[in-house]
């Protein structure tokens, strides 16, 4: 028994630095097999959840994107909507948003990209309130805070 | 008496340890210039080759000399401040300041640290997702590259990656070796359970809130690397928490009491470490045969790892870092790195050879790109 403890030892130990030896040169390709797991999602809360419509305009696009209210094991009651806006920015944006696609305009959103100032107008209770609203490297993004309520 | 048990130590004659360096010699040149020496850049070429003349003169002086956590904390402390200043260095060229916008949130640009896998552990599971605004596979830091560098270093080395890969733990191992005496001495030392209630709590409001709650709220390494802007009361409170706990634990305390108090009192990273611990092959072996029971490795332990009843039952405690300093304390040789399976007071050089190897391996290469990347910024700065 001591024997067979020993010799697991020292097997155990030159894995160990075998697994050292190839941790490096490996890393990159470890890493792409590791970022395929089931769990490896950056969670809609922070990747702000995935384009559901695009409206091409003149000098930008708006990516409207699928409203978040993802919890830990089920939805919560309230969430997000994420707005881009990318491409070439105006001046000012002024646009009246469907978020659900129910052919009912669900809010009004106006920024001055100059000054960042943001105003929200809500046309229904759906609709909580303005959540962020900044510059970012391809255009302009805003979240708008959504309560879920299904008989809406 | 004394000459017989250094003969019989870990110290090796110039020619000997020139040649156990021999393979850490090849191994990081091939790591640090990809085999393919580049000298057009001079400065490049120059930081390359003063990192690979350090990590290689480190190493042998641990053959040579014996020592291993003298040598070990040099490169470990070199490794959080190449890090940190790298970070910093970057951030302000991207960003011009430390800190990150609710752009670079919305985008996903944050950089991932070892220290958000506590909290991502029950969101992945129940949500199949990560809560962290980081990138999964591209760029710098990402999510995927440190979940396999932490996870095979923590299977190799157990909580060994506390003082042998972490590159925080630069900062409190540092700051614990400014004075030679210790100010505060009785600490009690249940608080060396607390990471573990640390780790219990944010990963519990990590999951209800899906906010990493330590990067968020505690995490002192943010007053090093980079911190969310300071635009509400909100984010003035955070900042005031992380400034106070890095002061506190980080500065003062382990500079009073010598040991790494960060480390041992609030990291939640250090507890699962610290349970990895039982998977590891490598491990620190009292030989209580030579051992006198001077209890010097008890007092210079940092993480409060060894105790009197420890060294009397001839075990040491699962928040064992790995460190060496309890070895190279021991006059006896009493105290020594082991494998697992070996009994204590056996293969004591080959246990410490093969435990060197991998685990300086580790730090050589895993400190090598913020080295070099510090010290070209250095040399372009100073030429």
């Amino acid at each position: 028994m001591k024997k067979i403890k020993i010799i697991a030892g020292i097997t155990w130990a030159f894995l160990s630095l075998i697994l050292i030896i190839v941790l490096f040169p490996g890393l990159t390709g470890f890493s792409a097999s590791v970022s395929k797991l089931p769990f490896m999602k950056i969670h809609p809360r922070y990747a702000g959840g995935e384009v559901e419509k695009q409206i091409v305009t003149q000098s930008c696009t708006l990516d409207v994107r699928k409203p978040v209210f993802k919890g830990l094991i089920s939805d919560r009651k309230t969430g997000f909507v994420q707005l881009d806006w990318r491409g070439t920015i105006p001046a000012e944006i002024r646009d009246t948003i469907d978020y659900d696609f129910d052919g009912n305009p669900d809010f009004y959103i106006q920024v001055d990209t100059k000054t960042s100032k943001t105003e929200m107008y809500p046309f229904n209770k759906k609709v909580k309130g303005l959540g962020i609203s900044t510059s970012t490297s391809f255009g302009w993004a805003v979240r708008v805070s959504l309560i879920k309520r299904s008989n809406y | 008496m004394d000459n017989v048990l250094k003969i019989a130590g870990t110290k090796k004659s110039f020619g000997k340890s020139l040649l156990y360096t021999l393979p850490m010699f090849l191994i990081t040149f091939m790591f640090m210039t990809g085999g393919k020496p580049d000298f057009s850049d001079l400065s490049s070429a120059l930081s390359i080759l003063v990192a690979f003349l350090l990590v290689n003169v480190l190493y042998f002086l641990m053959h040579f000399t014996g020592k291993t956590d003298r040598y070990r904390v040099v490169l470990f402390i070199i490794f959080a401040l190449t890090l940190s200043f790298t970070l910093i260095k970057n951030m302000i060229a991207v960003r011009n300041s430390m800190s990150f916008s609710q752009a670079d949130i919305l985008e996903c640009k944050i950089p991932f640290c070892h220290l958000v896998i506590p909290m991502m552990i029950l969101p992945a599971a129940f949500s199949k997702s990560i809560i962290f605004p980081g990138s999964i596979l591209n760029g710098f830091a990402n999510i995927s590259s440190m979940l396999v560098l932490w996870g095979v270093a923590t299977l190799v080395l157990g909580r060994g990656f506390c003082s042998w890969g972490c590159f925080y733990g630069g900062w409190d191992d540092g700051f614990s070796r400014m004075r030679k005496k210790p100010l505060l001495k009785n600490i009690n030392v249940i608080w060396k359970w607390m990471p573990f209630a640390v780790l219990l709590m944010v990963a519990l409001t990590a999951a209800l809130s899906l906010v990493p709650t330590y990067c968020d709220w505690i995490c002192p390494f943010k007053a090093v690397t980079e911190f969310e802007q300071v635009t509400s009361v909100e984010s003035a409170a955070k900042a005031g928490v992380f400034f106070s706990l890095f002061a506190g634990l980080v500065v003062v305390l382990p500079a009073m009491t010598k040991k790494r108090t960060q480390c041992s009192f609030l990291c939640p990273m250090g507890a699962i470490n610290t349970v990895s611990n039982k998977i590891t092959p490598f491990t620190i072996k009292i030989d209580k045969n030579a051992c006198t029971e001077c209890f010097k490795c008890v007092e210079v332990c940092p993480m409060y790892a060894l105790s009197k009843e420890n060294i009397k039952e001839g075990k040491v405690s699962i928040f064992c870092s790995k460190c060496g300093k309890c070895v190279d304390a021991c006059s006896k040789n009493a105290i020594h790195f082991g494998i697992k399976g070996i009994p204590a007071g056996t293969l004591k050089n080959f246990s410490r050879n093969l435990f060197l190897f991998v685990s300086f391996l580790f730090m050589a290469v895993f400190s090598a790109g913020s080295i070099i990347s510090t010290l070209h910024s250095l040399l372009k700065i100073i030429f």
